[in-house]
C-alpha cells in the first residue's frame, strides 16, 4: 500500500514538471501532503500515539490544509498572474525531472534494505525537483513552493531512515513547520505589502 | 548554569520585546553581556564536563565562545551609539535588540552543543534571528536582502538535516543510534565510508551558507552589507565561526575514517573557488562593506585550504579564525561610521577620511594593513603557517595561484581604502557631516591590537586550547 | 487456437468508431446516428474508386493497403486470456512495434509523396508524436517481459501476477500507459482533434487528405482497428489469470466497449492541447513507463 503511495507521490512530481498554473502547484502540493499523511500512518503506527497525533498533524492540517490555503489566499491577494513562467520550456523539465528521478532510483540502490528503496527513491526526487523547481523558476512564491516540495522530500527521507529515532522526527518536523510558517506568514505577506508583482526580477537589485 | 543562561537569555528577549521604553532596553542589554560574561568565565573553568545532556564545553567551543563574548561588548556599544544617533522607533529597537541576544544565546547554544543534531538546531535559530536583525531598515533592499539570506539559509539547513538522516542511516546500519559528536568521533571508523560521504557532502554544502563559501555565499554577502553595521560585524565573525564549527566537527569525524584525504580535498576545493570568486569581485566592488564580506570569504577560504593541508594548517585555521574575527569585526564597526559621515557606502561618495574622523581613519588604515597580514599583525603569522602546510603537503601549484590571488586581493582592497582615507571625494557634504568623536573608535583599536598581542605573544592558555581544539586530528 | 481470438479482436472492432461516436452525441445531448453508421459510410467508400493525384507515385497507392496489412498482421500476434495469438515467437512485442513503425512509415511517405506542404506538416508532426510514443510502448512492455521473465505477448500475459501491491501498481500504470499510447495513435482528442479542419493544427486528418474512395475506407477502418489491437491489449493486462473461456468473451467485450465509451467521454469532456504542449505530454508517458521499468527491476530481484 505504502508503495502505491510513493509511486502516487511520484508521478505528482512528474505532473508538477510540466503544469503551468500555479493553481495546480497548490493541489499538488495538497494532495502529496494527504499522500504522506498515508505513508506516515503505515509506517508509523508502530510508535506511540502522542508521536503519531503530531506527525499526522503535520501531514494533514499544516501541509494539506493549512499551506494550500494560505498559499490560493496569497495568489489572490496580491494577484499574483497565474502561470507559473519557468526560464526553461517544459519539456526540458520533464527531461530533467525523469532525469532526477532515474538518478534517486540509482542512488537509493546503494540502500541496504530493499523495502525502503522506494522510500528514498521517492524521498529524493523530491529534494531534488524541489531543488531544480527553486532554480527554475522566476516567481517568489514558485520557489517557496518548490521549498514546499522540497520539505516533502525531506519528510519522505526522515520516514524512511529516522523512523526509529523520534526526536529526530520531531526536530524535523518542527523546523519544517517553523520555517514554513515563517517563510510564507511573515515574509510574502511583507514582500506583498511592498511589491505589487511578486516577481523575482524585482529583488535583483544587490549585486556587484 | 547552561540552563540558567537559556532561561536567563530568553527571558531577557521576552522583556525586550515587550518594552518600549528606550533606557530599559540598555539596562536589559547589559543585564545580558553581564550573563554572557558569567557563562564564558564558567564554561572555560569547567571544559569537558556535559550539561543538559546535549552540550559539553570542549576547548573548540570555549575558544569561539570567548570570542563571541569580547565582539559581543563593542557589538551592543556600536548599537547604543547606532540607536542614539538616528531616529528609530521604539518597537523598532525593542526587535533589534531581542534578535541580538536570541542570535548571541543561539551562537552559544551551537558552540556547546555536544550533539550533531542540537547544533544544526541552535543554527537554524541563528537564521530567524539575523534575519530580523537584517531586516532592520524596513526597505525594499533589506527585504530582499532577507529575503535571500532566509530563503537561502533555510534551503541550505535542509540539506544540513538531510546530511544527518543520512549520518543516522550510517549508524544504524551498525547498530547505534547516539548522534553526540564523542560517539560519532569514537565509532567513525566503523561506518559505512559511503554513507558519511554523502552524509558530509550534504552537511558541508549547507554550513557553507553560514561560513560564506562557495557553494553558498551569495545571500550571506547581501545579509552583511544590508544589515546595520554592528549587526553586520557579528555576522562576519561569530556568526561565520558558527558555519566553520558545523564543518569542522563533522571533518572531525572524518579524521578516523579512511574518507579523511577525500573530505580534505572537497575543502581545499570550496576554499580555493572562495578565494577565487572573492579575488574576482573584489575587484570591481565599490561598496566598502561588501568589500569587507567578500574578504571574509577570502579568510574563510584560507581556512579551509588550512584545515585540507595537515598538521601545522590545523593550528594555523584555527589562530586564523580568531584573529580574522577581531579584525573584521572592528573594520565592520568602522563601516558604521563611515556611513554616518558621508550617508553613502560606495567609494565614489567617500574620500579624505583622514580630514573627517582621524581616529577611525586610523582604524581603517591599520585594520588593512593587519588585514593584509603585513608583520605586526598576528595574522601574518597565522597566513604564513597555512602557506606553509600548503607547502610542505606539497601543493605548489595552489600555494603559487593562491599567493597571486592574495596579492591581487591586497591591491583591490588596497585601491578602495586608499581611495577612502586620502582622495577628495567629488562633491563633499562638509556642512551636514557629523563629528565623530575619537573615543568612539576605542573599541575598535582594542579588537585590533588584540590582534597584535595575540599574534606575537599569544598566552600559554589561548595556545593550550588550540591545541586541545585539533588534537583529535591526526599528525 | 489462434483464428477465435483473431476474429474475436478484428469482429467488434467494426463497432469502435460507432460507440465512440454514439457516446459523443450523448454526452453533448443529442441522439446521435446509429452505430453501425461509420461501418455504413466505410462500405460505401469501399465501392468508390480512387482518384490519385498526377503527381503521386505507386508509393501513394499502395500505402493504404500497405498499412491495412502491417494492423491485420499485428492483431493476428495479440494473444488472449491464456490462448496464444495466430503468430507468437520470442520477442514478437517488438515485432509488433516494427509493423505498427512500417504501417505508419508508409503513411508517412505516402503523404510526402503528395507533394503537398500541408500534408507534408501532418506527416511532420505525426512522426514526432509516434517518436515520443514508441519509447513508452517499449519500455512498458520491456518492464512487463522482465516482471515475468517470458518474451512474447502470449508469455508475458499468461504469467502475469498481481501478487505484491508493487506489480499491481506497475499493471495499473501500463494500462494507463497503454490507454494514452492508444489516443495518441489513434490521432484522438488531447493531441489532435479528428473533427477538426482546421489546417494550421490538424495532424493526422490532414496526412491523408489526398487519400480518397477504397484507400480513404482502408484508412479509416485501420483506426478502428487500430483501437480493438490496443483494447485488446489492455484486456490483456486486465482479464485475470485462468478465466475460462465462455467468461472471457463477455469480459473482453465489457472491456472493448467500455474503452470505446471513455475515448468517447474524453473527447466531450477534455479540451485539445496547445499543438505545441503536445510532445510533453507525450513524453510524460516515458517518464511514468520508465516508472514501470524500475518497479519491474526490483520485482524481479534484478536489483534489490
Amino acid at each position: 500500500m505504502t508503495i502505491i503511495l510513493l509511486i502516487a507521490f511520484i508521478i505528482s512530481l512528474i505532473h508538477l514538471s510540466v503544469s503551468k498554473r500555479l493553481k495546480t502547484y497548490v493541489s499538488v502540493l495538497a494532495f502529496q501532503g494527504i499522500l504522506l499523511f498515508g505513508a506516515a500512518f503505515i509506517e508509523l503506527i508502530r510508535i506511540n500515539l502522542v508521536n503519531l497525533l503530531f506527525i499526522l498533524l503535520e501531514t494533514i492540517v499544516i501541509k494539506s490544509i493549512a499551506i494550500p490555503y494560505f498559499l490560493n489566499y496569497l495568489i489572490r491577494r496580491n494577484k499574483i498572474t497565474r502561470e507559473s513562467e519557468p526560464y526553461l520550456p517544459d519539456f526540458i523539465s520533464l527531461v530533467i525531472v525523469t532525469a532526477i528521478i532515474f538518478g534517486s532510483f540509482l542512488l537509493s540502490g546503494t540502500m541496504y534494505t530493499s523495502i525502503n528503496r522506494l522510500f528514498f527513491m521517492a524521498a529524493f526526487s523530491g529534494l531534488f525537483t524541489g531543488l531544480y523547481f527553486i532554480i527554475s523558476r522566476k516567481k517568489i512564491i514558485t520557489h517557496v513552493m518548490g521549498f514546499l516540495v522540497m520539505e516533502n522530500g525531506v519528510f519522505a527521507l526522515t520516514l524512511a531512515a529516522g523512523a526509529q529515532m523520534p526526536m529526530l522526527v520531531n526536530a524535523g518536523i518542527l523546523l519544517d513547520i517553523f520555517a514554513s510558517v515563517l517563510l510564507l506568514g511573515i515574509f510574502v505577506n511583507k514582500i506583498g505589502g511592498i511589491l505589487k508583482e511578486q516577481e523575482a526580477g524585482q529583488l535583483r537589485n544587490l549585486k556587484d | 548554569m547552561l540552563g540558567t543562561y537559556f532561561t536567563g537569555a530568553l527571558v531577557i528577549s521576552l522583556l525586550l520585546l515587550l518594552n518600549r521604553k528606550k533606557n530599559w532596553n540598555y539596562i536589559l542589554s547589559v543585564a545580558f553581556l553581564i550573563l554572557q560574561c558569567i557563562l564564558t568565565v564558567y564554561e572555560f573553568n569547567h571544559q569537558g564536563i556535559q550539561e543538559l545532556k546535549y552540550f559539553t564545553a570542549d576547548a573548540l567551543a570555549v575558544i569561539l565562545l570567548v570570542i563571541s563574548c569580547i565582539i559581543s561588548v563593542p557589538a551592543f556599544w556600536h548599537s547604543y551609539i547606532y540607536f542614539s544617533k538616528g531616529k528609530w522607533l521604539p518597537r523598532e529597537q525593542s526587535i533589534y535588540f531581542s534578535a541580538l541576544v536570541i542570535l548571541l544565546t543561539s551562537l552559544s547554544g551551537a558552540y556547546l552543543s555536544g550533539h550533531i543534531a542540537v547544533t544544526w538546531i541552535f543554527v537554524e535559530l541563528t537564521t530567524f534571528s539575523a534575519s530580523a536583525l537584517v531586516y532592520h531598515r524596513r526597505n525594499l533592499r533589506t527585504l530582499e536582502g532577507t529575503w535571500k539570506y532566509l530563503f537561502v539559509c533555510t534551503v541550505s539547513l535542509t540539506l544540513v538535516f538531510i546530511g544527518i538522516l543520512f549520518l543516522t542511516m550510517a549508524l544504524q546500519q551498525v547498530g547505534l543510534k547516539n548522534l553526540s559528536y564523542s560517539n560519532l568521533l569514537a565509532n567513525a571508523p566503523l561506518l559505512n565510508t559511503f554513507w558519511l560521504k554523502i552524509a558530509f557532502l550534504f552537511i558541508f554544502t549547507g554550513y557553507t551558507c553560514k561560513a560564506g563559501l562557495v557553494p553558498m555565499y551569495t545571500a550571506d554577502i547581501d545579509a552583511k552589507d544590508k544589515a546595520p553595521s554592528p549587526a553586520g560585524a557579528l555576522f562576519s565573525s561569530v556568526l561565520l565561526n558558527a558555519g566553520f564549527l558545523g564543518i569542522f566537527r563533522f571533518y572531525l569525524i572524518l579524521s578516523h575514517t579512511g574518507i579523511f584525504s577525500w573530505a580534505g580535498q572537497i575543502l581545499m576545493i570550496s576554499g580555493f573557488l572562495s578565494i577565487f570568486v572573492a579575488s574576482v569581485y573584489m575587484y570591481k566592488v565599490k561598496n566598502i562593506k561588501r568589500m569587507f564580506a567578500y574578504s571574509s570569504m577570502e579568510h574563510i577560504g584560507l581556512i579551509m585550504l588550512a584545515l585540507a593541508c595537515g598538521p601545522i594548517g590545523f593550528y594555523a585555521a584555527i589562530l586564523h579564525l580568531v584573529l580574522h574575527s577581531f579584525t573584521k569585526s572592528s573594520l565592520f564597526f568602522q563601516t558604521g561610521q563611515v556611513y554616518r559621515i558621508y550617508k553613502s557606502k560606495s567609494v565614489y561618495d567617500t574620500g579624505d577620511y583622514f580630514r573627517y574622523n582621524l581616529a577611525g581613519a586610523l582604524v581603517l588604515l591599520s585594520g588593512f594593513f593587519i588585514l593584509s597580514a603585513l608583520p605586526p599583525s598576528g595574522m601574518f603569522i597565522s597566513e604564513f603557517l597555512i602557506l606553509r602546510s600548503l607547502f610542505e603537503s606539497n601543493h605548489y601549484w595552489i600555494l603559487a595561484v593562491v599567493l597571486l590571488l592574495l596579492t591581487w586581493i591586497i591591491w583591490s582592497m588596497g585601491k578602495n581604502i586608499f581611495k577612502l582615507l586620502f582622495i577628495p571625494a567629488v562633491e563633499p557634504q562638509e556642512m551636514s557631516m557629523e563629528k565623530i568623536p575619537p573615543w568612539e573608535s576605542l573599541s575598535q583599536f582594542i579588537l585590533l591590537a588584540l590582534v597584535v598581542y595575540l599574534g606575537l605573544n599569544p598566552p600559554f592558555a589561548f595556545t593550550e586550547l588550540i591545541h586541545n581544539a585539533i588534537k583529535n586530528l591526526p599528525g | 487456437m489462434g483464428i477465435p481470438v483473431f476474429l474475436l479482436i478484428v469482429f467488434p472492432s467494426l463497432f469502435f468508431a460507432g460507440i465512440i461516436l454514439r457516446t459523443k452525441s450523448i454526452c453533448s445531448g443529442r441522439k446521435g446516428p446509429s452505430i453501425s453508421q461509420p461501418l455504413r459510410d466505410i462500405w460505401r467508400l469501399f465501392q468508390k474508386s480512387a482518384v490519385y493525384s498526377e503527381t503521386a507515385s505507386f508509393v501513394f497507392q499502395i500505402a493504404p493497403a500497405v498499412y491495412f496489412a502491417t494492423l491485420l498482421l499485428a492483431i493476428a500476434l495479440i494473444p488472449l486470456g491464456g490462448r496464444s495469438g495466430l503468430i507468437s515467437f520470442k520477442g514478437d512485442f517488438v515485432f509488433f512495434a516494427a509493423l505498427l513503425s512500417l504501417g505508419k512509415f508508409f503513411n508517412i511517405i505516402a503523404a510526402l509523396d503528395t507533394g503537398s506542404s500541408l500534408e507534408g506538416m501532418g506527416a511532420s508532426r505525426e512522426a514526432l508524436y509516434s517518436m515520443l510514443a514508441e519509447p513508452a510502448f517499449l519500455i512498458t512492455m520491456a518492464s512487463l517481459a522482465l516482471m515475468t521473465g517470458h518474451y512474447s505477448f502470449h508469455g508475458i500475459f499468461g504469467a502475469l501476477r498481481y501478487g505484491s501491491s508493487l506489480s499491481l501498481a506497475a499493471g495499473a500504470l501500463a494500462v494507463f500507459v497503454l490507454i494514452i499510447i492508444c489516443l495518441i495513435e489513434n490521432s484522438r482528442l488531447p493531441i489532435d482533434d479528428p473533427a477538426t479542419h482546421l489546417e494550421l493544427t490538424m495532424v493526422h486528418e490532414v496526412m491523408i487528405l489526398d487519400n480518397s474512395g477504397f484507400d480513404l475506407g482502408l484508412i479509416s477502418l485501420a483506426g478502428s482497428l487500430k483501437f480493438a489491437m490496443y483494447g485488446a491489449l489492455i484486456s490483456n493486462i486486465i482479464i485475470p489469470h485462468g478465466l475460462a473461456w465462455f467468461y472471457i468473451i463477455p469480459v473482453f467485450l465489457a472491456l472493448q466497449i467500455s474503452l470505446a465509451m471513455l475515448v468517447g467521454m474524453i473527447e466531450s469532456f477534455m479540451a485539445r492541447f496547445r499543438l505545441n504542449h503536445n510532445p510533453q505530454y507525450i513524453f510524460t508517458l516515458t517518464s511514468i513507463s520508465l516508472l514501470i521499468f524500475l518497479g519491474a527491476l526490483i520485482i524481479s530481484g534484478k536489483i534489490n
